[in-house]
């Protein structure tokens, strides 16, 4: 990790990232981009009026071929660069701190620092059926004061996150203020 | 308002005819890869560039970079030869 560099005795306890399944969830839209050129001309052909259309998708001529490619070249490196930003939103906790690292897009990257010793309270909210049966939900972390909140939504297994934030917490040392 | 029948619209070759005295379909074609080429390719320098600077101890990194330039690599080659490589059973 080039953001943030550990203390002497500090250690990465672990790395949680959203839910693959809100991931594969974000990748819907581009997978039916992907369908809608090989779509088009099946359903021009169920509408008689539109039917005659379909011929224009030949995907064996080269114009049409070259306009394929590119569409889904568009898709894939599109649908490649939300992976990115999916991998690089990271949480990280430490025997010692939470780091939230929030990559919004490109060049706009936000590294907050977080140490346990000023953690008051830790909140896990698990909203909705699907969310209860998979097991996704938020945590939301609370310090003393008016001192910042950390929030990471759609994170798997939130309690357990909870439960290890909890033990570093109680028995962490204390460090002073970020 | 009299009822008309469903009147076809031209085929989108038709706006070739508006091109200007010079210009080719090819030479259209060809500015249009160059443009989305060059538009990947920054994209795709940028990302590798995150990769590289924040994720360059994940395993996940060099992998994940590979595939994109494999399947993109397939893809362009495609839309200028026909030629897909390991993507060709899923083409037309």
């Amino acid at each position: 990790m080039k953001e943030f560099e550990l203390e002497p005795g500090e250690h990465v306890v672990l790395q949680v990232r959203k839910h693959w399944l809100l991931f594969i969830a974000s990748f819907l839209p581009y997978a039916i981009l992907a369908i809608i050129p090989f779509v088009i001309p099946n359903v021009l052909t169920l509408a008689p009026p539109m039917a005659a259309y379909a011929a224009f998708f030949d995907y064996t001529t080269p114009i049409m071929r070259a306009a394929l490619g590119v569409w889904l070249l568009v898709v894939w490196t599109s649908a490649w660069g939300s992976f990115t930003r999916y991998f690089l939103n990271v949480w990280v906790l430490t025997n010692q701190r939470i780091v939230n690292i929030k990559q919004r897009r490109y060049f706009s990257r936000e590294v907050s620092g977080l140490f346990l010793s000023r953690v008051q309270d830790v909140t896990t909210d698990v909203t909705g059926v699907l969310y209860s049966l998979i097991g996704i939900g938020d945590i939301k972390v609370q310090t003393a004061g008016e001192e910042q909140e950390f929030v990471m939504r759609g994170i798997p297994r939130p309690e357990q996150m909870r439960d290890v934030i909890l033990r570093y917490v109680s028995v962490g040392p204390k460090a002073p203020g970020v | 308002m009299p009822d008309q029948p469903l009147q076809p619209f031209s085929p989108p070759t038709a706006l070739l005819a508006y091109l200007p005295s010079g210009f080719s379909i090819g030479i259209v074609i060809t500015w249009v890869l160059y443009v989305v080429f060059a538009f990947w390719a920054v994209y795709t320098i940028v990302a590798i560039y995150h990769w590289l600077k924040y994720s360059h101890a994940s395993w996940v990194a060099f992998p994940a970079i590979a595939v994109h330039l494999i399947v993109s690599f397939a893809l362009i080659s495609y839309a200028l030869s026909g030629q897909a490589f390991f993507l060709s059973n899923y083409l037309p």
